[in-house]
């Protein structure tokens, strides 16, 4: 099997590497130099993720959810993924869900990545007639498991976990292209993250600030226009209609993980942040279709608006 | 002297459908969207007629000449684009203002309509666009990290490119 893309290219340690991973661009920062062992876990994490999850690879769990009903053992990382849909399938009156998958694919974003729409859109199946039995899902019916909306920010929590069990109490930043995770080191400055306004690329409509004290800090940002490949559709649906959402652009999440940050920054194009917020701890910025910014007072940074 | 060609007004006029679409409930959304997907597969080529009805008052180079050592003609310039509803054609007026360094440092825009839901829509849109270029360039800013999605040129970008290679001295 092809050596995977976040494999280390040299032995000596460094601070700083980027790489391709799960089809984006990750940067990793680490305060002090890291060897190749360390490197190397990342990479072997990631790897291991993809193998899992990925609704683009044969042989992960996907295969098996989308072949038949029946209880499906599911990655032993997938608790916590579970758990956020979970919360927020019940948040967003199940307007987010793990088994919107088939609903992509309708739309042409599928494994082959043929972006062809089928007319007209299909719903997903009921995400709350699924059970979690850990580490078995018990699912009535065949669907398509997406753990799009969760999946890379988790991940990313999942990479700067293990940099931290290699370089313990350096200062890390796990970048992988719109979900990020800092953990600051001792007496660093703030991190200073642009929000990228979604229509200029190039400009900002903000700078978030992340200080990161305690622990770590991420923000994740999610734009729907990112991923358009036909007039009006991207990949953030609405499962209970398996239609693209219409009504806000681009939001960004800061939160204490990238998991929860990932998957509210999606959740926030179907269902307002108070509902939202009224169980998980974040703060938020939007851009909206009309071109109008929106922020919980608390979010940490400055707006340009 | 016209400073856009009847393109550029095309492309105007495309933005200005697809964004009011976004703004429309169910029923005359859908018919917006519609409209929105025939211009999008028309060639930009077809430069001569799309509907658009336009009175052209552009006017460069209100800075009276003073700063054309940049790569762009600083001043302000104004298309009319137009659209096609249910209610029949509506308009819009734009106005951009520009610096010497290809800045923009105003857009604002006029509802033409005069009756039915385009007045509405056309004034939350208008409400709306000047937020759509507010931003600082994240050049300028101190920060370590961009978040957000670097994206291909939409309809809006386009425009405002159009109107940028317009005033390229």
């Amino acid at each position: 099997m092809a050596t995977p893309g976040p494999a280390p290219t040299t032995d000596d340690d460094v601070s700083s590497w980027s790489f391709e991973a799960i089809g984006t661009s990750w940067t990793v920062d680490v305060d002090r130099p890291v060897g190749p062992a360390a490197r190397r876990a990342v990479a072997d994490r990631i790897e291991a993720f993809d193998r899992d999850w990925s609704r683009f690879r044969s042989g992960s769990v996907v295969d098996a959810v989308r072949a038949g009903a029946g209880r499906h053992r599911l990655p032993d990382d997938a608790g916590p993924l579970v758990e956020v849909y979970d919360a927020l399938h019940r948040l967003t009156a199940g307007a987010m869900s793990p088994a919107v998958g088939g609903s992509l694919e309708h739309l042409g974003y599928d494994a082959a990545y043929s972006l062809r729409p089928a007319p007209g859109h299909v719903p997903a199946p009921d995400w709350g007639a699924v059970r979690w039995e850990p580490p078995y899902l018990v699912t009535g019916e065949p669907f398509v498991l997406d753990v799009g909306a969760a999946g890379k920010g988790y991940l990313v929590d999942l990479v700067a976990e293990v940099l931290e069990q290699h370089v313990a109490g350096a200062g890390v930043t796990v970048d992988a292209s719109g979900d990020l995770v800092h953990r600051p080191g001792q007496g660093a400055p703030p991190l200073r993250v642009a929000l990228e306004h979604p229509r200029r690329p190039g400009y900002a409509v903000g700078v978030a600030s992340l200080d990161g004290a305690p622990g770590r800090r991420a923000l994740c940002a999610s734009a729907t226009n990112r991923r358009t490949w036909a007039d009006g559709v991207h990949h953030v649906l609405d499962a209970r209609t398996g239609a693209p959402t219409t009504d806000v652009l681009a939001t960004w999440v800061v939160a204490d993980d990238a998991r929860t940050a990932d998957a509210v920054a999606t959740a926030l194009f179907l269902a307002p942040p108070e509902t939202l917020r009224r169980e998980l701890d974040f703060t938020w910025v939007t851009y909206d279709a009309l071109g109008a910014l929106r922020a919980s007072p608390d979010f940490p940074g400055e707006l340009f608006r | 002297m016209s400073s856009f060609s009847p393109a550029r007004r095309w492309l105007l006029a495309v933005v200005a459908t697809s964004t009011l679409a976004l703004t429309t409930g169910c029923g005359i959304g859908q018919q917006a969207d519609d409209t929105s997907s025939a211009d999008d597969t028309s060639s930009s080529t077809e430069s001569t007629d799309t509907g658009s009805s336009s009175t052209d008052e552009g006017t460069d180079d209100t800075g009276a000449g003073a700063e054309t050592g940049g790569t762009y003609t600083a001043g302000e310039y104004e298309a009319e684009g137009s659209y096609d509803t249910p209610g029949g054609t509506q308009s819009v007026s734009v106005d951009v203002t520009i610096d010497a360094e290809g800045t923009i440092e105003a857009v604002e825009v006029t509802p033409q309509a005069e009756s039915g839901n385009s007045v509405q829509f056309q004034n939350e849109f208008a409400d709306g666009i000047a937020d759509e270029v507010v931003g600082q360039k994240i050049d300028g800013l101190s920060v370590s990290k961009v978040a957000g999605s670097s994206l291909t040129s939409g309809g809006f970008n386009a425009a405002i490119d159009e109107i940028l290679a317009e005033a390229q001295a």
